[in-house]
């Protein structure tokens, strides 16, 4: 086939690529102006009528479909005019947040209400994705005062509130109680590493389980757990904006981790949910969330404990992150819209509702006035987890304010405790790696 | 396809030629008229779908590429090359154009000569070819993301089927997810075991239309099954051979499903496509800077075919 083309034919096609590429530039984002971070004015709802219909985007963080849905259902019976649609927007907080992004740079199918993540919420705020809760907090009436405080705190900036939390956790050592039994040892979590590490090889050699303690699995969030290691042995991933993951506290506390597994041979690392291979018995102990707690109970064939998390050599209290996802309200939706979908959030963590969320998943109550009676009733160790609220600490801004610093930490955890990788190499590569993102992606951002 | 770039229609040819040349406008009336109406509505509503699908995005990947966009945010800033600068100049770009070349010639490999052996295996004339057959192309259609959750369960360390039988002879189960290097070969060994049955019934297809009558006179002059197969089946077949090795690489380029479900970190498996995906919907939010290494892939993928199709054809024996 011969295919004439004239220089007629060829300009006409030059042009229409030209158009192409000029319609192409119409789309996508604005370039007219600098980026801007959410909130630059206090929005005034007064006078506006909530939606009648929004979307609530959930993970059902914990396995909390069926609860979720009771708890639209009674709200649905208390506000028969508000219609709340429950969307399943993700497997996990990753998930959730690539739909809620993409439906931002769409422009379009935004949610009313949707969980957001301890490492996704500042991401939405500087990116205008939010809007700040206090005008509504105020009008609603919405008790804050009434919720763990540091909770509430995680969400604050620019002194303004975020987002108010939803699906709590903390890590938790959970441990076969059977084997410890077996093995002699105490029925309770070891106080320190130290402790446990003397502690293991007993455990490896009459348990039977091919692992005394398994790490998280790294694709999970191994930046979350390795912090409780880190503040053990007085190292951090970062302290304030100074990045010092690869400090001599930092390396000394993962090289020990790297010698449990090479040296000492009596742990192991999860392929991809350290709770699950807990529960199948592979392993005598593990951490894993809160969040976690009652399906280790369902599926488990041995009495479970939990505890603590360990200490290390510097620190022995407040080595506990805290983490789990809250509550936040686009901005790119409707006044109305904003309205009834505050209105569903002030609801869901309502004391009751908490207390009843927390039954079902093992996460954290947020109200302090919740009646946790029952709960505690059927479910006695989730008393712990909220006996160990009161020693958490405030994660490093590295994980939680630096996008992809969790897979970054990830990627540096799984080449010292899978490949045996040279340990102060690896964390200075992280260190180079983390002040690489913070200054690209965050410094510009950040409010003087 | 020839194409000519010329300021007028070549001339005809035939007898029309002879006749005096009529005014540019008469070919549009009559039958011409109605010929391109016919031909507009014919091929209009495709040509539409492949500019709004096909080239519409292509070219706004080529504007975002071009910009510092955070995904998610409503600005953005005009950066020109910097997207390519940074990506080229990190230490990332030779580990993922690494990981890509690997991954790309070790699947298009062992998928092409695995799937001819299993496809000569299939052409002899033995009992339950059918049912093989009907096996070994199963796994090129079934989902990928199914296949990888099967497969993550076979190669678990913990509790998978491979270390069942490892320990079973004393053998601790290497540990193929978290390890970036093992996690690699995981990843090649599902893609080549899911995409050998398209190779096969390809190559079989091939060997099935192989003129009888030429193997039969090679056999006749005393060539051996051995030396049939590499003298003349293997420079027969080489249009199939052409046909795959421009599918399979094509295809290989643009693997994104086992990689995702095996592998969500891209931990030693980030491809350039598996890369872009990260960098944008990952967890850094690049979005300019994932634009400018699909454009990359773009490149890559178009020289490729375009290498293919000038030099490798050559060699293809049609007939």
């Amino acid at each position: 086939m011969a295919l004439n083309l004239d220089r007629r034919h060829f300009l006409g096609l030059a042009g229409a690529g030209a158009g192409a590429a000029a319609l192409a530039a119409c789309g996508g984002p604005s370039t007219a102006g600098s980026p801007a971070a959410s909130g630059a004015a206090e929005i005034d709802f007064s006078g506006v009528k909530p939606a009648a219909s929004i979307d609530f985007w959930t993970n059902h963080p914990g396995k909390s479909q069926d609860v979720e849905k009771a708890m639209i259902e009674k709200f649905q019976a208390k506000f028969p005019d508000i219609k709340v649609n429950l969307v399943t927007a993700g497997a996990n907080y990753e998930e959730i947040a690539q739909k809620f992004q993409t439906s931002q740079a769409a422009k379009s199918g935004l949610p009313g209400l949707v969980v957001l993540s301890d490492v996704w919420w500042f991401r939405y705020y500087t990116n205008g994705n939010i809007i700040p809760l206090d005008g509504l907090i105020k009008q609603l009436d919405i008790k804050v005062d009434d919720f763990q405080k540091s909770l509430v705190a995680d969400y604050k900036y620019a002194d303004k509130q975020w987002a108010l939390p939803y699906g709590r956790s903390t890590p938790l050592f959970y441990y076969n109680k059977d084997h410890f039994k077996a093995s002699g040892l105490p029925d309770r979590a070891p106080r320190t590493w130290q402790e446990f590490g003397e502690w293991a090889p007993k455990l490896k050699a009459s348990s039977g389980a091919q692992y005394a303690y398994i790490y998280p699995a790294l694709a999970g969030y191994a930046g979350w757990t390795l912090q409780n290691n880190l503040w053990g042995w007085s190292g951090s991933w970062s302290d304030g904006w100074t990045f010092n993951c690869d400090s001599t506290e930092s390396v000394a506390a993962l090289q020990w981790a790297q010698d449990s597994i090479f040296k000492d041979k009596w742990a192991g690392v999860s392929s991809k949910e350290a709770a699950d291979d807990f529960a199948a018995g592979i392993t005598s102990s593990t951490i894993s969330s809160t969040g976690s707690l009652l399906g280790v109970l369902k599926s488990a064939k041995f009495n479970v404990g939990v505890g603590f998390l360990p200490g290390g050599p510097k620190n022995e209290s407040a080595v506990c992150p805290t983490g789990g996802a809250g509550l936040g309200i686009p901005s790119g939706v409707s006044k109305e819209v904003q309205l009834a979908a505050a209105m569903f959030l002030k609801f869901m963590t309502e004391p009751e509702n908490t207390a009843a969320f927390s039954a079902a998943t093992g996460y954290m109550p947020t109200r302090t006035s919740a009646d946790m009676t029952a709960v505690l009733a059927a479910t006695p160790q989730i008393k712990t987890a909220m006996d160990q609220l009161a020693a958490t600490r405030v994660q490093d801004n590295a994980r939680v304010f630096l996008p992809g610093a969790d897979q970054e930490m990830a990627k540096a955890a799984a080449k010292i405790l899978t490949q045996q990788g040279d340990v102060k190499a690896t964390m200075t590569e992280l260190k180079a790696t983390l002040e690489g993102i913070y200054t690209k992606d965050v410094k510009p951002k950040l409010k003087s | 396809m020839t194409r000519q770039l010329t300021e007028r229609p070549p001339a005809a040819t035939g007898p029309a030629a002879t006749a005096p040349a009529a005014p540019r406008r008469a070919g549009w009336s009559g039958r011409k008229r109605r010929d391109f109406f016919v031909f507009l509505a014919l091929a209009l509503p495709n040509l539409v779908l492949i500019a709004v699908f096909t080239y519409l995005p292509l070219f706004n990947n080529i504007y975002y590429s071009t910009l510092d966009w955070t995904l998610g945010s409503a600005s953005a800033t005009v950066v020109g090359f910097d997207n390519y600068i940074s990506f080229f100049s990190s230490a990332d770009a030779a580990k993922v154009l690494g990981t890509t070349a690997v991954f790309t010639l070790v699947t298009v490999g062992g998928s092409m000569v695995l799937g001819l052996l299993v496809a000569l295996a299939l052409n002899s004339k033995v009992r339950g070819t059918t049912f093989a057959r009907s096996a070994v192309f199963a796994p090129y259609v079934l989902s990928g993301v199914g296949v990888g959750l099967v497969w993550l369960f076979i190669f678990d360390p913990g509790y998978g089927v491979l270390a069942w039988l490892l320990r079973g002879i004393g053998q601790q189960s290497p540990q193929w997810i978290n390890d970036p290097q093992l996690s690699l070969v995981m990843v090649i060994i599902v893609y080549v075991w899911k995409n050998l049955g398209y190779c096969a019934v390809v190559y079989l297809a091939g060997l099935q239309s192989l003129p009888q009558d030429v193997m039969e006179a090679a056999s006749l002059d005393g060539a051996n099954g051995f030396r049939r197969f590499l003298s003349m089946s293997v420079p027969l077949l080489s249009p199939t051979t052409f046909f795959l090795l421009i599918t399979t690489l094509i295809s290989s380029l643009q693997a994104f499903d086992l990689i995702r479900i095996m592998t969500p970190l891209g931990n030693g498996t980030s491809t350039l496509i598996y890369e872009a995906y990260l960098q944008a919907f990952g967890a850094f939010n690049r979005a300019g800077y994932s634009a400018s290494i699909s454009v990359v892939l773009f490149a890559i993928l178009l020289i490729i075919t375009v290498l293919q199709l000038r030099f490798v054809e050559r060699k293809v024996h049609y007939s």
